[in-house]
């Protein structure tokens, strides 16, 4: 009865953090568009000062970029803005200017190898179009910043102050704008690999790129066509749900697995009646330093017919066993979660362990003088601190699991079977991703997948960020 | 309740306890005892185990393995595996480090639009954008070169900035301030006062940043062609099936140094770990 009370009193909170969290938003979100003009105002304040207030030398740096700090004879700073500039527009005429118009246009002439013409190459173009909008944005961000100055070193000379000379703004640098410094690389290289190639893939995945159409073929837009494809086209459909179903419970069954099978080592290894914590800990951080792929193809080796437990099978009597043969879905799968059960309990002991030394343990003791069971304990006490602790680890681990590809890429590698198009029926999304578009070049249709596994991962993450006590209660531990 | 501590009870308790830690640490050290066993088989092939047990050793295939280098040049891919993963390391980490520092202690316009873009970015799926890599690279002219993967893995590294940022944020900032008030600058109070203090994290981040090359096999896979200028992990997974104990001994050889690690910086391990999990 009482369980049955609070699995209702569960659900009711948790409907009710739900329609809370919404209502916060929506009331967020009318207040944004309230707001909106009045801030946009604000944030344009600045600009309508420049504008109207700044001189004769602010413009010529808003024409010419430099211009104004060197009528102000700041030599160097100016100098530099002019090099800025005169790099830009050699860049923007001599390449960007084709770029950004090839982003759009992705290539009008095609190529011809038989009479050697050269072609457009779309796939370049897209990139490289990308690539200038960004480079267009840092040159954005400088000319601003450059105006900004200007009017600076204007309101300065105005009041009479000394302007700050430029050693003076070398050295902030390293003081208080020592974070612009020390972001720079970062950012460069986060932008160049990371969101670049990003922005890219979501191209793509509006694109009709891959099978028949690669360069030296034009590439076009098509819209959502590649969307609609996956979900309702007979070929990839029925492919796309089946595997989609296998996911969603291959991550949820094995974040739960790893997750409790680690806390349970954890309290295991810290009870009081076992001595050499150490050495026994030594087990799961030996098998936690082997690098994954190693003691992946070892498993495939051990599962495999040769390997020694189908031999201590036959040895017995009985008769080898195809763990990971074509037909053996639910071993195949089973051993699938074992394994990765291998591979993660031994950071999440690691985890646990860490979290568990900073529990308070006035409230163990606390506990057993009112004489609350060891379960109650757990549950009371020891449950809630580390879901607390790791509920954002949990939720990366989920989307880590979610997205696995080194389990079935080295168990069940490159089989294709009946009823699935170009995967089998272990392979997770993020397999079939790598099957479409590394191995057989369906490169828009393994961008839009893609998608569809980041608006899925990033829905469940939220809807349980949400929920847990992470969330709502901050202050509960500190 | 409480009364209720007989002694048979309690023993029970301990057996019990003890057995599980048994057959836990068995089911961890199974497979790599295998393997261990099967770098020093005789014959190469798994077929020939007696069960379990290889039915001869021999010290072989290690031999083999560093002589032996025609087909498989073991040795040079161990030193291109050695040499990105250090190079990677020390670039990743020390962007790493940067990123989480200026997040944790500075307070500027475009902070928090930064954390935010970065949790999204995250859940991206990690190589969905392996192809555009590929042509970035191809465009740069950095496939076949070293260089090229060591700028993706530094690259990549600052994205995961929160463990870092979640152990400054347990420095204390008086000390900041104290030195602030002596007149040290920023940069100072960085180089003297925090990374002296953050050494178990820079040693963690060192660590992870090291691991992630000298065990990743996509990448590498994806933009070394060339046979002499394989990673281990591509090298060893381009094995032919009869090479078997080759396969054995190989991954334990490189599997040495970072279980050695490891096991000397398990401390470490620990609070690295549980800091990330830590509040932000």
């Amino acid at each position: 009865m009482e369980k049955e009370k609070n699995k209702r009193s569960f659900f009711t909170s948790v409907k009710e953090k739900t329609v809370l969290f919404f209502k916060d938003k929506k009331k967020k979100i009318v207040n944004f568009f309230k707001t909106l003009p009045a801030r946009t105002k604000a944030k344009f304040a600045g600009a309508k000062e420049i504008l109207t207030q700044g001189n004769g030398k602010v413009c010529a740096s808003m024409c010419v970029m430099g211009l104004g700090q060197l009528m102000y004879k700041q030599w160097a700073k100016g100098i530099l803005y002019l090099l800025v500039q005169a790099a830009f527009l050699a860049y923007f005429v001599l390449k960007g200017a084709g770029d950004f118009i090839g982003f759009f246009t992705l290539g009008v002439k095609e190529g011809n190898a038989w009479y050697g013409e050269q072609g457009d190459n779309s796939v370049i173009m897209l990139l490289m179009g990308i690539l200038s909008v960004i480079a267009i944005i840092f040159y954005a961000v400088i000319y601003i910043a450059n105006v900004k100055d200007a009017y600076r070193i204007q309101c300065a000379a105005d009041t009479l102050k000394p302007t700050p000379s430029f050693k003076k703004e070398l050295t902030s640098l390293l003081n208080k704008n020592f974070h612009k410094t020390a972001l720079a690389l970062p950012i460069v290289g986060v932008c160049v690999f990371s969101i670049l190639p990003i922005i890219f893939m979501i191209a793509i995945a509006f694109t009709n790129y891959g099978g028949e159409v690669v360069p030296p073929a034009l590439i076009d837009w098509v819209g959502f066509e590649n969307f609609g494809k996956i979900l309702t086209l007979g070929q990839f459909a029925p492919t796309f749900f089946k595997i989609f179903g296998w996911n969603i419970l291959w991550a949820v069954l094995s974040t739960f697995i790893n997750y409790f099978a680690g806390l349970g080592l954890a309290l295991l290894l810290s009870k009081k009646c076992v001595k050499g914590k150490t050495f026994w800990r030594l087990f799961p951080i030996l098998a936690y330093a082997v690098p994954g792929f190693i003691t992946l193809i070892a498993f495939k080796f051990m599962f495999s017919y040769g390997g020694p437990i189908n031999q201590i099978i036959t040895g017995a009597g009985g008769t080898a066993v195809g763990f990971l043969d074509i037909d053996a879905k639910w071993t195949a799968r089973l051993i699938g979660l074992s394994v990765n059960a291998w591979l993660n309990i031994p950071s999440g002991m690691l985890l646990a362990t860490g979290i568990l030394s900073n529990v308070n343990s006035d409230l163990y003791e606390a506990a057993r003088v009112d004489g609350a069971s060891s379960w109650k304990q757990f549950v009371r006490i020891t449950l809630p601190y580390v879901l607390f602790a790791t509920m954002p680890v949990l939720i990366s681990q989920f989307i880590a699991n979610f997205n696995n590809f080194g389990i079935f890429y080295f168990l069940r590698g490159g089989l294709y079977m009946d009823g699935y198009f170009l995967a089998s029926d272990t392979d997770l999304l993020i397999n079939w991703l790598y099957n479409m578009s590394i191995d057989n070049n369906y490169y828009s249709i393994g961008a839009a997948i893609s998608i569809i596994i980041f608006i899925v991962t990033s829905i469940i993450s939220l809807a349980v960020y949400v929920m847990s006590p992470s969330y709502k209660q901050e202050e509960t531990y500190q | 309740m409480t009364k209720r501590k007989f002694k048979p009870r309690k023993l029970f308790n301990i057996a019990v306890t003890y057995l599980i830690i048994l057959a836990v640490c068995f089911v961890f050290l199974f497979p790599i005892l295998w393997l261990v066993l099967a770098s020093f088989s005789k014959t190469g092939s798994i077929y020939s185990f007696k069960g379990f047990f290889p039915t001869e050793y021999s010290f072989d295939s290690f031999k083999k393995l560093f002589t032996d280098t025609e087909m498989y040049n073991y040795p040079r891919w161990f030193g291109n595996t050695l040499f990105i993963a250090l190079m990677s390391s020390l670039l990743g980490t020390t962007l790493t480090i940067l990123t989480a520092y200026c997040m944790s202690r500075f307070r500027f316009k475009t902070r928090k639009a930064m954390m935010k873009t970065t949790l999204v970015l995250g859940m991206f799926p990690s190589f969905m954008t392996m192809t555009a890599v590929y042509i970035l690279m191809t465009q740069f002219n950095l496939i076949n070169q070293q260089w090229g993967l060591i700028l993706i893995y530094s690259a990549g590294a600052p994205m995961g900035y929160l463990t870092q940022k979640g152990f400054f944020d347990t420095i204390s900032v008086s000390i900041d301030e104290a030195a602030r008030m002596d007149g040290a600058s920023n940069f100072k109070i960085f180089w003297r006062i925090t990374l002296p203090l953050a050494a178990p994290m820079i040693v963690y981040t060192l660590l992870s940043s090291f691991v992630w090359p000298w065990s990743d096999f996509i990448l590498p896979k994806l933009l070394l062609k060339n046979k002499d200028l394989y990673t281990v992990a591509v090298g060893l997974m381009s094995l032919d099936n009869t090479e078997f104990s080759r396969f054995a001994a190989g991954s334990v050889f490189i599997a040495v140094p970072i279980v050695v690690f490891y096991f000397g910086l398990s401390k470490f391990l620990i609070s690295g770990l549980s800091a990330g999990a830590v509040k932000q």
